[in-house]
């Protein structure tokens, strides 16, 4: 990075100690204030985006910062930079950094509220970052879609693989079940379809019943774990593993032989149920449910049993118990990420769970870091973005990709961000000196 | 609070300028979904170098209403997966803003493509998907290959014309959606020509099998005379010299998927004086169609399969459609709709795998080629078949 430098390492503590000087304000910011600055940021993109896009050369606004225009054309490398400094950095920097107190006095205030109604005020702010953002192409509501069903899949495949410690495989098996169950229920009850004929309700219908298909999906995956469950854990380690392998490809065998489903040619004609708010509450719902029951009195049970089994049960936990319904937990929601997958595709066919959809489930529960629900949400993030960012390198994506793999894999051997808490509490109270007085509610 | 200042000047004149930004400058752009990573990155290839090529033959450009437009492709890489097709397929819509997409090629990505394509209203063209699903009830999506409810019965034709046979053994792979269609469909035009149970053997594999034997077996058994194997190069390759030595005698006849090179490659002598029905026959050609094969031969250094051929037919249709257009507005909706309609409307386009009209639901109606794998180990041209 640093060129003519004299003596190498005082530069470098220089610039960290300036990079640290340049945060020190940026500590007090609450998660509120972040998330209006944001807003702030992607409505200024949407107001004057894309003219500033135009002025920069390129012709239509970055879509995922610039990465893409950028491996495509390196040239426009400064542009890029121009832009996602103009648009994103200064104003996300002044806003945060300039009404860090009054939003520290809004947050402290907040805090007096059930923990209910806090939620609800950030959760609404991230939703309304994120539809501001995405809306502007339907390249990114596609892409925001798919990665929020990604984080649903691999925090379900991290309950087992890593707070319960074992290697299993059969979750793209699982999405199939739930993928489906959830497109047979709406295509057969609320779409004329030439495969399944007239429609039973009216199609209008359809959005409001959804909820019931994607729960009808978990569930019939939930079942298909029960058969992997009750043989496999008998044995441990390496045993499950090849079951729970063995056990996806049944079930993709099982649907290319079924004619009423298409076999391998699959089901198409889904409707577009999946919607971005759809999808965004279910993310949030699954994010919110599996974050409890891992911080549960089962979750540390979950963990005991994998830390020691026979100590566990010393420590009267029942293992087998706890084991199966951590499985079938897991199993329901890979099912219902199933069932949003394929109203978002509007297509599935068995060949899409198959063992590459495995690899990408595997890759980004070990990317993010297992045991924990922030690193399944960074694991989901980071490598969907960065797959779908670098898609212009072609076959050198699928260098990069692996090395990044190997790479976490030596530095940090359980992920990015492993065996943390989820606090869910902690994440919106306010920051800085602010917070000392939050009792006393100042508002 | 000067550096303040400055970059306060600095963004509101920044913001100023953005507001009076140039016009897009006159381009026709043309986005190319294709496979280049996954499982069948050969198809992907022959589909860039097609691509490719076809952009130097038209020299760049192409002339609407007597102006002329610069073309360019956008080549992107759908991983030859569906979901990932669907996302290339958004981008290209909404960010590369095309006018017209050609890809994906296998159905499972072109399916869920098409589907963004439809909603989104762009004109897409898919120069290898068989699956009916890809453009029913799709006005915005078309293809270039015939279908197979149309293979399977000039299958079934050829043989009965040209041996005589009664008795058809069908080995097919359950787990892929294109054998598996064909299988069936060339089942149902055979029993309507020699009568029900004259498919005497149905047997079928699953992706990846290597070992044919209890299969075959089966076939011989059962007294077929011939074998249909719709399968992929890698295994028809397994499947002949398997049946050759189970001491089958019959001959072995494919579909289009044979028409890769590397089906004589991995053959070798065991496929010599084989039928297959496809696309169009390298060896022989005449006319646009040598022109094409030498020109990709003399480029590329080999002689290019069906995928490079029908996406250099969907390529020169989407060019057709654009010129019958007569107009480009700028406003790329218009000009998406535009091309739609012409496209929908061409007649008698003379591709170099055949004339073809397209029908309603966007598919062609064209004929079909039989080859005959030479004693060389070539493609040649055996003869016609026209609906």
């Amino acid at each position: 990075m640093t060129t003519e430098t004299v003596s190498p390492p005082s530069t470098r503590q220089r610039f960290r100690a300036a990079l640290l000087k340049a945060w020190e304000p940026y500590r007090s910011v609450p998660l509120l204030g972040w998330l209006v600055a944001i807003l702030v940021a992607v409505g200024l993109e949407r107001l004057v985006g894309l003219p500033l896009a135009y002025l920069l050369g390129m012709s239509k606004v970055p879509a995922l910062l610039g990465v893409v225009v950028v491996l495509s054309d390196p040239i426009r490398i400064p542009s890029v930079l121009i832009y996602i400094l103009l648009i994103y950095v200064v104003p996300i920097g002044l806003v945060a950094r300039f009404t860090a107190p009054l939003f520290n006095r809004i947050a402290a205030y907040l805090m007096r509220y059930p923990l209910l109604v806090t939620a609800l005020v950030h959760l609404l702010l991230l939703y309304a970052d994120l539809h501001l953002w995405a809306s502007i192409s339907d390249y990114r509501i596609l892409v925001a879609r798919l990665t929020m069903i990604a984080i649903i899949v691999t925090l379900s495949l991290n309950l087992v693989n890593g707070y319960m410690g074992e290697f299993s495989c059969s979750h793209p098996g699982f999405m199939a079940l739930g993928a489906y169950t959830a497109s047979v229920f709406t295509l057969v009850l609320f779409v004329n379809d030439n495969r399944f004929g007239e429609a039973i309700f009216p199609p209008s219908w359809g959005p409001y019943f959804f909820p019931v298909g994607l729960v009808l999906g978990g569930v019939v995956s939930a079942i298909g774990a029960l058969l992997v469950a009750i043989p496999s854990f008998r044995t441990r380690g390496d045993y499950l593993a090849i079951i729970s392998l063995a056990f996806m490809f049944v079930v993709k065998s099982l649907f290319e032989n079924m004619e009423v489903v298409g076999g391998a040619r699959g089901v198409a004609n889904q409707p577009d149920y999946a919607t971005l708010p759809i999808v965004f509450v279910w993310t949030v719902l699954s994010v919110w449910i599996m974050n409890n029951f891992v911080r549960s009195t089962m979750g540390k049970a979950l963990n005991a049993v994998r830390d020691d089994e026979l100590a566990a049960t010393a420590m009267t936990v029942d293992t087998r118990k706890t084991k199966m319904v951590a499985f079938l937990f897991a199993a329901f929601w890979a099912g219902v990420a199933g069932g949003l997958f394929a109203h978002v595709l509007h297509y599935i066919n068995p060949d899409t769970f198959g063992i590459r959809k495995l690899a990408e489930v595997l890759a980004m529960v070990y990317f993010g870091g297992l045991n924990s629900v922030t690193g399944s949400i960074v694991g989901a993030v980071s490598l969907n973005l960065i797959s779908e960012a670098l898609r212009p390198l072609e076959i050198y994506k699928w260098i990069i990709i692996p090395i990044m793999l190997i790479l976490i894999m030596i530095y940090r051997p359980t992920g990015l961000v492993a065996f943390t808490e989820f606090e869910i509490e902690k994440l919106f109270l306010p920051k800085g000196e602010t917070s000392k007085g939050a009792g006393h509610g100042t508002a | 609070m000067k550096h303040m200042k400055f970059v306060a000047v600095l963004l509101i004149a920044t913001f100023v300028l953005a507001a009076c930004g140039p016009a897009a400058p006159a381009t026709i752009k043309i986005g190319i979904n294709a496979p280049i990573t996954g499982d069948i990155p050969k198809v992907g290839e022959g589909t860039k170098f097609a691509a490719e090529l076809w952009l130097e033959e038209i020299g760049g450009t192409i002339n609407v209403g007597g102006k002329d437009y610069k073309v360019e492709l956008v080549i992107e890489d759908n991983e030859s997966k569906g979901e990932s097709a669907a996302a290339v397929n958004t981008k290209l819509i909404t960010q590369d803003e095309v006018l017209v997409i050609v890809g994906p090629q296998a159905s499972k990505q072109a399916v869920p493509a098409g589907a963004v394509a439809n909603d989104l209203e762009t004109p897409m063209i898919s120069p290898w998907s068989t699956n009916p699903a890809t453009t029913k009830d799709r006005p915005w999506v078309f293809r270039t290959p015939f279908l197979d409810p149309f293979q399977g019965p000039v299958i079934a034709n050829f043989v009965t014309d040209e041996f005589g046979f009664t008795k058809a053994g069908v080995l097919y792979d359950i787990a892929s959606d294109y054998p598996k269609g064909l299988a069936e469909y060339f089942k149902q035009a055979w029993e309507e020509l020699h009568g029900e149970g004259s498919v005497v053997a149905f047997e079928s594999f699953t992706t990846g099998d290597t070992d044919f034997s209890a299969q075959l077996t089966k076939i011989m058994d059962a007294g077929a005379e011939f074998i249909f194997a719709p399968q992929y190069y890698n295994e028809v390759a397994l499947i002949v010299k398997q049946a050759h030595e189970l001491g089958f005698t019959g001959p072995i006849v494919g579909s289009d998927s044979w028409g890769s090179a590397e089906t004589v490659n991995l053959c070798g002598e065991d496929c010599y004086g084989l039928f297959f029905s496809t696309h169009y026959a390298a060896e022989g050609a005449t006319g646009a169609t040598k022109e094409f094969i030498d020109k990709y031969n003399a480029k590329y250094g080999y002689v290019p399969d069906d995928v490079a051929a029908l996406t250099w037919d969907s390529l020169n249709i989407v060019k057709t459609a654009i010129e019958n257009c007569g107009k480009l507005t700028g406003d790329i909706k218009a000009d998406r709709k535009c091309v739609r309609d012409a496209m929908a409307n061409i007649k008698e386009f003379h591709g170099i795998t055949g004339d073809m009209t397209f029908t309603e639901e966007g598919d062609p109606i064209k004929c079909a080629v039989i080859v005959r794998i030479s004693e060389e180990g070539k493609f040649t041209f055996y003869k016609q078949v026209c609906p």
